[in-house]
């Protein structure tokens, strides 16, 4: 735009005015247009809802009467008087602590066998991929159930060996790795992304290192590793966040109680229990709210440390 | 309490039920309205509850929609609608929740159509009571059913052990499960479920000593002395053999499937009269019913005959008396009935009842002389449970009762920690 042009439109007050609007109008109209499908969901099912309930976990509210404002009292009672919520935090981690690198090292062990150029490679990656798309759905439960249960195919295989198993599921002791399993045989996301980037890495820098005399075990942990640490940074972060919003798993195999004696109440199973089975609407928000605070810590953590361990080819 | 039932008053009073039922017929009152109905229950329930509207609908001239869900999804869907006041017409209610939903005005009192829209002559008058808040009618009971003990005879006959009578006590409990588990029958079977954390259970026990699991006045109204006594009694089946392993009773997680009885690792478990029909399906071996076990012989007045659910009235409702018109013909149509059977419990109306009974399969029959031969077992109507029952029971009775059963944690114990516990949550909520 020139001076000369500034100069001259603004000789009529109104066009340069209108001739600005008429541009934006012509330029990012469009653009917003095909967002706002985005922005209506955004405002209206997300960041409403996310508002209200930041008021409400100030409340005491139980659906049929109109809130009452309790300030900061939800959040003191969970953090000094309430042993369920510390019993669903210590869950919750468990239960993190131990699927997510597991289930990582399962989907990039999956991966680096299908790396190896198989035939059938398209059908192995679906057949891999299919416990992801069921889910946990009431057959998984009566999967789980006929796998983990006292008579259950798991202690039929142990007794061959003259082991008499617990009954897995309903076991306190063990019903939580039955979860973690489950968690770790639903691997397939992690597993696709991790199969992509391994192709990202050039095979020149293999054929280096074996002219080099380089065992394939020293070419995972040089090569491979390193130049997919991004990629393990990607699902590690989003599995995290996967891992402390399950709650399908422990709902469905427990019967939404997370029973036996609490030992798979999942934090966002006991806050589904509070909100929709003892209609403590605002001490539910607040659980929301901390959860969110906890996930966004971790991630937060995550990208903090990530610089000493993630490796971008620049 | 006079619900009697003999073969002979099954056959009278024809007529009397022929004017009660076309008085249901009548449409006397605002054709054209649509309602919205919710229920919870299971495809049969449903097909049974649509059976009705459609002929409701036909008689009336008036449209009923209906919804229904499981019981864990119902209650999340009624408050929100309720709170968002978008409340159902007619809405299907529990004894537990109806003094919540009644004190907060969600649901109308109907007092102002009995006689009118709502004929209740001759009406059971506990079941009336039962429906009632505060003195003014809030909920019409669909049936009556009570808590029973259902019994696999066949695993009985195996096992070469004498089934349970009504007379049964938590003695023979132990004598006869020592004999039952000594026959080794199907891999193992036990005579009985764990009942440990069975809050109907307990209630019951609690009543024989004339305790109460709660007082009128909504707190808890037994001591940690009584809870010690109960966890060790089931404590002494366990270690006897006499009832099922703690990590089998954990599998049981609500659905009949999960259940000790349907998965075969008992031949007896704590349940509701009206649930026989349920299980009876799913289990091949012939089941029958028998009370809760006696405190000892002679002991009785556990028992009741509990409401096992109401129709109830939204306040926000706009047709209030079609609606109560409909309750009506739910309770008294004679065509009605045979379509409804006794899947909700046993009808609180003897002209209902006449029409039901020769209608019933065998299933249905002994749960229907069950609940009308209570005899002494027989006790009131306990007042409705405070709000924070469904919590206590949830996640204090189940969750301490595992931890006895899996030995984590003492009876001596786990009485007084119960007990201050509850005492605590129901401070929390009132």
């Amino acid at each position: 735009m020139t001076v000369q042009h500034v100069a001259s439109t603004s000789a009529t007050s109104e066009v340069p005015k209108t001739s600005v609007w008429a541009r934006i109008w012509q330029q990012d109209a469009p653009g917003y247009l095909f967002l706002l499908p985005w922005f209506i969901g955004f405002f209206g099912l997300t960041l409403g809802p996310m508002i209200s309930s930041l008021y409400l976990s100030f409340t005491k509210f139980d659906l049929l009467t109109s809130p009452d404002w309790v300030g900061a009292g939800n959040y003191v009672r969970m953090f000094t008087n309430d042993p369920k919520f510390a019993a669903s935090m210590r869950v919750t981690f468990f239960f993190v602590i131990f699927s997510v690198p597991l289930k990582l090292a399962f989907a990039l062990g999956v991966a680096l066998l299908l790396n190896r150029g198989m035939k059938g490679l398209p059908l192995y990656r679906a057949l891999f991929y299919l416990p992801s798309l069921l889910g946990a759905s009431v057959a998984i439960a009566i999967l789980w159930r006929q796998i983990f249960a006292g008579d259950g195919l798991v202690n039929k295989f142990l007794s061959v060996f003259g082991i008499v198993g617990p009954s897995w599921i309903s076991n306190p002791n063990y019903s939580l790795w039955t979860l973690i399993i489950l968690a770790i045989w639903q691997f397939g996301s992690p597993m696709i992304i991790f199969l992509a980037g391994l192709r990202q890495i050039p095979q020149d820098m293999y054929e280096a290192a074996s002219l080099d005399g380089a065992s394939k075990w020293r070419q995972f942990w040089k090569i491979t590793l390193p130049l997919l640490t991004p990629v393990v940074f990607f699902n590690a972060i989003i599995q995290t966040i996967e891992a402390f919003k399950s709650f399908t798993p422990a709902f469905i195999i427990s019967g939404g109680t997370g029973n036996p004696i609490n030992s798979t109440l999942f934090y966002t199973l006991y806050l589904y229990q509070e909100a929709f089975g003892f209609f403590r609407m605002g001490y539910a928000s607040a659980l929301a709210w901390v959860l969110l605070a906890i996930v966004a810590a971790f991630t937060a953590f995550s990208f903090l440390t990530s610089k000493y361990w993630v490796h971008y080819d620049d | 309490m006079t619900f009697r039932l003999g073969r002979r008053q099954f056959l009278m009073g024809t007529s009397a039920l022929m004017a009660a039922g076309a008085a249901g017929l009548t449409p006397a009152f605002a054709q054209g309205a649509t309602m919205r109905l919710i229920f919870w229950g299971g495809q049969s329930r449903a097909d049974r509850t649509y059976g009705v509207t459609d002929l409701f609908d036909a008689a009336t001239g008036n449209k009923i929609e209906g919804e229904f869900l499981a019981w864990n999804d119902y209650w999340p869907k009624l408050a929100t609608q309720t709170a968002g006041g978008n409340a159902p017409d007619i809405i299907q209610m529990d004894y537990r929740y109806i003094v919540e939903y009644a004190k907060r005005n969600a649901i109308a009192p109907l007092d102002e159509f009995v006689g009118g829209a709502l004929k209740l002559d001759g009406f059971d008058e506990d079941q009336l009571e039962g429906g009632k808040v505060d003195g003014k009618l809030y909920g019409i009971s669909l049936g009556a059913n009570s808590v029973a003990t259902l019994v696999n005879t066949v695993a009985f006959e195996e096992a070469g052990v004498e089934a349970p009578t009504n007379d049964w006590t938590y003695d023979d409990l132990m004598t006869k499960g020592e004999a039952f588990a000594k026959a080794n029958i199907r891999n193992g079977m036990k005579m009985m479920a764990d009942g440990s954390y069975s809050e109907p259970m307990l209630d019951n026990w609690l009543r024989q000593k004339g305790l109460a699991l709660y007082t009128a006045d909504g707190k808890l109204g037994f001591g940690a002395d009584e809870m010690v006594e109960w966890f060790n009694m089931w404590k002494t089946f366990r270690d006897a053999g006499v009832i099922v392993s703690p990590d089998s009773q954990a599998l049981d997680t609500g659905p009949l499937e999960t259940t000790m009885l349907v998965s075969g690792k008992a031949a007896l478990m704590p349940s509701n009269s009206n649930q026989l029909v349920g299980f009876q399906a799913l289990v091949p071996d012939k089941l029958d019913m028998v009370g809760y076990p006696r405190l000892a012989a002679g002991v009785g007045g556990g028992h009741y005959r509990k409401p096992s659910m109401f129709f109830s009235v939204a306040e926000t409702s706009a047709n209030k008396e079609a609606a109560a018109q409909f309750l009506t013909f739910f309770i008294s149509d004679p065509e009605a009935a045979k379509i409804l059977g006794v899947e909700r419990g046993i009808p609180c109306l003897p002209q209902t009842r006449d029409v039901v009974a020769p209608t019933l399969d065998e299933a249905n029959q002994i749960a229907l002389n069950f609940v009308a031969n209570l005899g002494d077992l027989l006790g009131p109507l306990p007042p409705p449970p405070p709000a924070a029952a469904g919590e206590i029971d949830l996640s204090l009775l189940r969750v301490i009762g595992q931890e006895v059963s899996f030995g984590a944690r003492t009876p001596e114990d786990a009485g007084p920690y119960f007990v201050s516990e509850a005492t605590a949550i129901l401070e929390r909520a009132s």
